[in-house]
């Protein structure tokens, strides 16, 4: 237990943190909708209110999207804090993402 | 350093058309493998700057389609699209050989100019709502078809909205509700618009209401409204009364629904002057929604007609309780506030007649008529400016024949030049209508 309080003080998200994150999608295509519920629900267990997300849909913003480096759709950016991240794909896998959001994940 | 599709060329994948060309800007290995396991939906061309859509998707996105067609063929009979001055552009049959029993010739013409048996204050009002850009209901029309039957349609439509947020037009369905008609015939007194179903007195109440109702409670959700419609009570609110003073108390909440009330701030040696008009759009005593049960304003009843009423503590109750009330009235508070900002900088900078003209625009807005009566030194009060200038200004108006004034009597004559003659500030405001915000 001590180690996991430790550990927690060092690299876990500090208390009070906004994530920004931004998730390009396009439309209503299905990987596009999984994506936006998988975020949903990780954005609810784990961060409550404490993120800010905007969602950008290429087909209607296509050069918003090149102009951050984004080439597929569904892509999560994460702008802040810092260090960025980017994950491709429809967030299906939890620990990936939340590992992408400098989230702790939560072992019980 | 070496692309990724370089040391692993992609797997063609069975309908992945323009792999050539577009996987091959994919350098880095995430994307790679998402579009490999299929959980990529478009990419991005950086040459042109456009985004595919890959063949899967596309397919789902059909089909998608194809199905909100199909759910909505079952709800409606009829689909239309009007344009920015509410014509018809298109009107379809979904089901084949189902012609509308207005007659195919809607295309062009204004809802108001087909043959429907309908009474022109309703179509005023019906018109009103679509200048204020809101979602109509159930509008239910009579009118006869080809073979002579009279038959009955029922009208729903929303606002569409371009991506810049400009009005483009309406859209929406009919549905044909003759049977349902047969089943409960509407009494012969009652209008076509007017008429209801055999329900209870309250659903009975809620229905009629929806259509003339205030704003703020027309936009609650059926269930809302209904639960409110207990606490409220028709009061007829007469030219003249003080609804509240400055500091008082306040008792009672206020829905206007055909009267007009005006806020006044009072200064110290002077007239008190108008920070604020509350027609059918709003309510009076927003302050108790925000937690003070005082009022910082005068209310005066401006333009007789009906309010809802509400005591205060009700109010409170309700406001608690009821989430897209607190919706509505926040919306509706960040409107009145960026008002009271705007009549600041245009009493401030702007010339008295078209400060006159725009208050003329905005008090037929809210009483949904032409003609009104105000005396000049009251509208001097509510401009901040002396009877003279009042004076002057509105014959100034009179004479480029945009109004016509008489013993207090003011009638619009011409609209579209009461616009011209006002200032910017009008559009500005009548843009920050809660209802304009989707």
């Amino acid at each position: 237990m001590p180690r996991r309080k430790k550990k927690q003080g060092r690299s876990g998200r500090a208390v009070g943190t906004v994530v920004v994150m931004r998730l390009y999608i396009a439309a209503n295509a299905p990987n596009s909708a999984l994506a936006l519920a998988n975020l949903a629900a990780i954005c609810n267990e784990y961060l409550g209110d404490k993120f800010k997300l905007e969602i950008i849909d290429v087909l209607e913003n296509p050069l918003r999207a090149l102009a951050d480096g984004i080439l597929v759709t569904p892509s999560l950016a994460k702008v802040s804090p810092l260090p960025a991240a980017k994950i491709v794909g429809n967030l299906g896998e939890k620990s990936t993402v939340l590992r992408a959001l400098g989230v702790k994940e939560r072992t019980h | 350093m070496t692309s990724s599709l370089e040391r692993k060329p992609p797997r063609p994948r069975a309908g992945l058309g323009f792999e050539g060309r577009i996987l091959r800007l994919v350098k880095s290995a995430p994307e790679l493998r998402a579009i490999e396991s299929g959980q990529v939906d478009a990419v991005i061309d950086p040459a042109t700057g456009k985004a595919f859509l890959l063949p899967d998707a596309q397919l789902a996105l059909r089909e998608d389609q194809t199905r909100n067609r199909s759910l909505l063929a079952l709800s409606a009979d009829w689909t239309w699209e009007l344009d920015q001055d509410y014509r018809f552009i298109s009107h379809s049959s979904i089901a084949a050989g189902n012609a509308a029993p207005y007659g195919a010739g809607a295309i062009g013409k204004r809802l108001w100019e087909l043959p429907f048996d309908l009474e022109e204050a309703d179509w005023k009002v019906h018109r009103r709502l679509l200048e204020w850009r809101t979602t109509f209901r159930d509008l239910e029309l009579r009118c006869t078809d080809r073979a002579g039957e009279v038959r009955y349609v029922s009208f729903s439509g929303e606002p569409i909205v371009d991506r810049k947020g400009n009005f483009t037009g309406y859209r929406g369905i009919t549905r044909d509700i003759t049977e349902r008609r047969r089943v409960a015939p509407i009494p012969e007194n009652g209008g076509a618009s007017r008429a209801v179903l055999k329900v209870p007195v309250r659903e009975q109440r809620a229905a009629t209401q929806d259509r003339i109702a205030n704003h703020v409670l027309a936009a609650l959700p059926r269930k809302d409204y209904l639960g409110l419609l207990d606490g409220l009570d028709a009061v007829t609110l007469t030219y003249g009364t003080v609804l509240y003073e400055p500091e008082e108390p306040i008792t009672h909440v206020f829905f206007p629904v055909d009267c007009l009330v005006s806020l006044l701030t009072t200064v110290e040696g002077h007239h008190a002057t108008e920070v604020g008009l509350v027609g059918r759009e709003g309510m009076v005593g927003i302050s108790h929604a925000l937690g003070m049960n005082v009022s910082s304003v005068r209310a005066l009843v401006q333009g007789t007609g009906t309010a809802m009423r509400m005591s205060a503590a009700r109010f409170r109750k309700a406001f608690e309780k009821c989430p897209p009330l607190q919706r509505a009235l926040y919306r509706y508070t960040y409107a009145k506030l960026a008002l009271a900002r705007q009549t600041v900088a245009c009493n401030r900078f702007h010339v008295i007649e078209a400060r006159l003209a725009r208050w003329l625009l905005m008090t037929s807005d809210r009483v949904l008529s032409d003609e009104f009566i105000l005396t000049q030194a009251f509208l001097g009060d509510m401009l901040g400016v002396l009877r003279a200038a009042v004076n002057k200004a509105a014959c100034s108006l009179q004479e480029r024949k945009v109004i016509s004034y008489s013993r207090g009597k003011i009638r619009i004559l011409d609209r579209t030049g009461l616009e011209a003659a006002s200032c910017r500030c009008y559009t500005r405001i009548e843009g920050l209508n809660p209802d304009a915000v989707p």
